[in-house]
C-alpha cells in the first residue's frame, strides 16, 4: 500500500517536473526541476530495490552533472529572447528527432515483446549471486564479466577529461605569479636578512 | 534490501521539509501582524556598499569554474566506480584489483595532463 | 521502540509509526538545540582564545544568548530584495536545512540505535551532502546580487574540489570495514588497535585519512580557515547578505548542522562512533551508554573546529584549490591503491 503511494508521489512528481523543465522560461529553474526530477527518479529506482543505483544516480547527476549545468546556465549571459526566437525555428527538428525516438522506443518494445531479443531478463533461474547485498552482487559482476566495458569506461572519462581541458583551459596567464610554497618554507631567516653595524654618517652599501 | 526502511527517511525528509518551511514563512507571517513588516524601494534594493549597483550582477564568470566542474564530474564517477568495488572485493579477488589498478591508471594520466597542461593551477 | 508502542495496545503498522515519528523528532529537535547551544559554544571558545568574555549577559553566563538571538530574529521583517527571484531566494534556505536535517537520519547513536539502518548508510550521507551545494548556489544566484554571486560559485566551486577526495577518503574507509552500513562500520572498528583501542585513527594507513578527512570536513562545511565564502572583507556576508529574519537563521542552522554532523562522522569514521576509546571493561558491571560516547567524540571534534577557527588565519583561495586538487586528490587515490593492496595480501589474497 505504502509502496503504491510513494511510487505514485515519485512518479507523478517526475512526469510534473519533466514537464516543468521543458516550458520553464528561465533556464535556472529548468535546471532546478531537471534536478527535482532526477531525485524522485532516484526514488522510483529505490522502490523496485535498486538502491545502489539510487544513490549513484543522486551522486553523480545532482550532485556532479547539475552543479556543470546550473554554473553554465548561472554564469552565461544568455539572452532569452534569443532563445525563444530559436525555439519556434528549430521546433520541425524537434519534433523530428522525438518522433525519431519514438520510433526506436516502440521499435525495441515491440521486438522484445515479439520475443526476438534476448535480454538475460531474470526468469528466477539463474543461480543466485554470491554477495547478500545489491552494491556487492553489482561490483561482483562490474568486475567479474564485464571487466572489459568496465575498462572502456575508464578510457572514455580518460577522453572526456582530455577533451575538457583541451577546450576549456586557456593557458596559464597569472600576471601575479605563482606561489612556491616549498620555496617559500624553505627559505630561512639567514638568507632573507643581513644584519649590519654602518658606522656613523656612513650609508649601507646592499 | 530493505524497503521499510526507507521509509523513515521518507517521513523524515516530509518532515524537514515543513519544519523548514514553517520557519521561514512563519516569521513572514507573524511580521505582518506586529507591523515589523514595512518594505520601501530602498530597503529592497540589493546591496552594494551603500550605492545603487554599477551592472548586472549575473555576469559572465571565469571558465576556470567550468572546467572545475567537468573534472569534479570525472572524478566522482571514479569515485562511483570505487563504491561497489570497495565492497566486493572478496567475490573478485585479485583480477578485480587489478582491473582498478588499470582503471585508476588510465584516470591518473588524466590527473597527470591536467596538471602538467596547468588547469589546476589557479592564479 | 515500535515494542514499547504495541505494549500500550496499539496494532502494529500504528505502533511503528508512531514510533518513527518520535524517532525523528527525538533527532530533529534535540540537533536544533544541540545547534543553538553549539553556536554559545563556538563564542564561548573563540572568546576565550583571545582572552575575551564572550557572550555572557542573557542568563547564567550567557547560556540563553542563542534562544534570544533567536527570538530577535524571529520577530525581524523578511526582507525580499525587489530584484530577486523571488521564489528561489525563499527556497534556497529551506533546502539547506532540510538537507542539514536529513543527513541525520543514518547516523547510529547506539547499537541499533538508527532511525533507518539502511545497507548504503554512507553513501546516503555522500548524496545528501552532495545536495548541500544547491542550498548555496541558489540562494547566490537568486539574490541577483554580486557578492551573494560571487561567494555562491567560490562556495560551489571549494564544495565539489573537497568532495572528490572525501570520496576517495571513504573509500579507503569502506574498504577496511568491508561495508557501507554504518552500524557495519562502527562494528569494524571494535578492538582495532591491538584489540585494546576501538577505532581505525590507529590505524598507520588509516590515520593520514583521518588527519585528511578532518581538513577536507572543514573545507567542506566552509569552516576556517576555509571560509571563503564569506570572507567579510572582500564580500561582506557572502551568499546571506541579501537574507534577513528567519531565513538567515535558517542558514546558520544548516551551517551548525553540517559542522555537528562532520564531527559525528569523524568520530564513526575513525573513532568508533558509540563504542568506547578503549575494548576493555574499565569499570566492572556499569556501562557508559554508547549516546554519551558519540556525543562526548562529537564535542571534542567541534572544539577542534573552534580552535582552528580561533587560531588559523584564512586560506588564499588558490591556496585552497591547490590543496584539495594538487595534495589532497593524489595523496587519497595513492592510499586507495595502498590500503586496498594492503587488504588483498592480508585479508583477500
Amino acid at each position: 500500500m505504502i509502496q503504491a503511494i510513494a511510487f505514485y508521489l515519485f512518479a507523478t512528481l517526475v512526469l510534473a517536473s519533466g514537464v516543468l523543465t521543458i516550458v520553464a522560461r528561465n533556464p535556472v529553474h529548468s535546471v532546478l526541476w531537471l534536478i527535482l526530477a532526477f531525485f524522485n527518479g532516484a526514488g522510483l529506482m529505490l522502490l523496485v530495490g535498486a538502491e545502489f543505483l539510487a544513490f549513484l544516480l543522486i551522486i553523480v547527476y545532482v550532485g556532479a552533472v547539475a552543479v556543470l549545468f546550473l554554473f553554465v546556465v548561472m554564469m552565461l549571459n544568455i539572452d532569452f529572447a534569443e532563445l525563444r526566437a530559436g525555439f519556434v525555428k528549430n521546433f520541425p527538428l524537434g519534433i523530428a528527432i522525438a518522433l525519431v525516438l519514438l520510433a526506436e522506443l516502440v521499435l525495441g518494445v515491440g521486438a522484445y515483446r515479439a520475443g526476438a531479443l534476448d535480454l538475460g531478463t531474470a526468469d528466477g533461474m539463474a543461480a543466485p549471486l554470491a554477495g547478500e547485498s545489491n552494491i556487492e552482487n553489482i561490483g561482483a559482476l562490474l568486475y567479474g564479466r564485464y571487466l572489459f566495458l568496465f575498462e572502456s569506461a575508464g578510457i572514455i572519462l580518460l577522453v572526456a577529461m582530455v577533451g575538457a581541458i583541451v577546450l576549456t583551459h586557456r593557458g596559464t596567464r597569472s600576471p601575479r605569479g605563482q606561489q612556491n610554497i616549498a620555496r617559500q618554507i624553505a627559505r630561512k631567516p639567514s638568507e632573507a636578512t643581513v644584519n649590519t653595524k654602518p658606522e656613523i654618517g656612513q650609508g649601507v652599501e646592499l | 534490501m530493505d524497503l521499510i526502511q526507507y521509509l523513515p527517511i521518507l517521513i523524515f525528509l516530509g518532515i524537514a521539509l515543513g519544519l523548514s518551511g514553517l520557519f521561514v514563512f512563519l516569521p513572514m507571517g507573524v511580521a505582518r501582524l506586529t507591523g515589523a513588516h514595512n518594505p520601501h524601494a530602498d530597503k529592497l534594493s540589493e546591496y552594494e556598499c551603500g550605492f545603487p549597483a554599477f551592472e548586472d550582477p549575473r555576469s559572465q564568470f571565469d571558465v576556470r569554474f567550468y572546467l572545475i566542474a567537468i573534472l569534479f564530474i570525472v572524478f566522482d564517477l571514479e569515485a562511483a566506480f570505487l563504491f561497489p568495488w570497495a565492497v566486493s572485493l572478496d567475490l573478485t579477488g585479485w583480477p578485480g584489483w587489478i582491473t582498478m589498478m588499470v582503471f585508476l591508471f588510465e584516470l591518473t594520466v588524466g590527473l597527470a595532463y591536467a596538471w602538467k597542461k596547468g588547469a589546476l593551477e589557479w592564479e | 521502540m515500535t515494542q514499547t508502542f504495541m505494549n500500550w495496545g496499539m496494532t502494529h503498522e500504528w505502533a511503528w509509526f508512531t514510533a518513527t515519528i518520535a524517532g525523528i523528532l527525538l533527532i530533529a529537535l534535540p540537533l536544533m538545540l544541540a545547534v543553538a547551544m553549539i553556536i554559545y559554544a563556538d563564542r564561548k571558545i573563540w572568546a576565550a582564545m583571545a582572552l575575551r568574555r564572550g557572550p555572557n549577559v542573557v542568563g547564567p553566563f550567557g547560556l540563553l544568548q542563542s534562544f534570544a538571538d533567536g527570538l530577535k530574529v524571529f520577530l525581524q521583517e523578511t526582507i525580499v530584495p525587489s530584484a530577486s527571484n523571488k521564489g528561489l531566494f525563499l527556497i534556497a534556505p529551506i533546502i539547506t536545512f532540510t538537507v542539514a536535517l536529513a543527513a541525520w537520519a543514518v547516523i547510529p547513536f547506539n547499537s541499533g540505535a538508527v532511525l533507518s539502518d539502511i545497507n548504503v548508510g554512507l553513501l546516503y550521507i555522500l548524496a545528501i551532502s552532495s545536495l548541500g551545494v544547491y542550498g548555496v548556489v541558489v540562494s547566490g544566484w537568486a539574490s541577483n546580487s554580486k557578492y551573494p554571486f560571487f561567494s555562491a560559485m567560490r562556495a560551489a566551486a571549494q564544495m565539489i574540489s573537497y568532495e572528490v577526495s572525501i570520496g576517495f577518503i571513504l573509500i579507503c574507509v569502506v574498504l577496511w570495514a568491508g561495508t557501507f552500513n554504518m552500524n557495519g562500520i562502527i562494528e569494524a572498528q571494535r578492538g582495532h588497535g591491538f584489540g585494546i583501542v576501538n577505532g581505525f585513527f590507529f590505524n598507520l594507513l588509516l590515520f593520514p585519512m583521518w588527519v585528511m578527512f578532518l581538513i577536507s570536513s572543514l573545507a567542506e562545511t566552509a569552516r576556517a580557515p576555509f571560509d571563503l565564502t564569506e570572507a567579510e572583507s572582500e564580500l561582506v556576508a557572502g551568499y546571506q547578505t541579501e537574507y534577513s529574519s528567519m531565513s538567515f537563521a535558517l542558514f546558520w542552522l544548516g551551517e551548525y548542522a553540517n559542522v555537528l554532523l562532520m564531527c559525528a562522522l569523524n568520530a564513526i569514521l575513525f573513532f568508533g562512533g558509540w563504542l568506547p576509546p578503549l575494548n576493555i571493561d574499565l569499570i566492572p558491571w556499569f556501562d557508559v551508554p554508547g549516546w554519551i560516547w558519540l556525543f562526548a567524540k562529537i564535542l571534542f571534534f567541534f572544539f577542534v573546529f573552534s580552535w582552528i577557527k580561533a587560531t588559523v588565519p584564512r586560506f588564499r583561495y588558490d591556496q585552497l584549490m591547490r590543496l584539495g586538487w594538487k595534495v589532497f586528490l593524489p595523496l587519497s587515490l595513492a592510499f586507495v591503491v595502498i590500503v586496498s593492496g594492503y587488504l588483498m595480501f592480508t585479508r583477500y589474497g
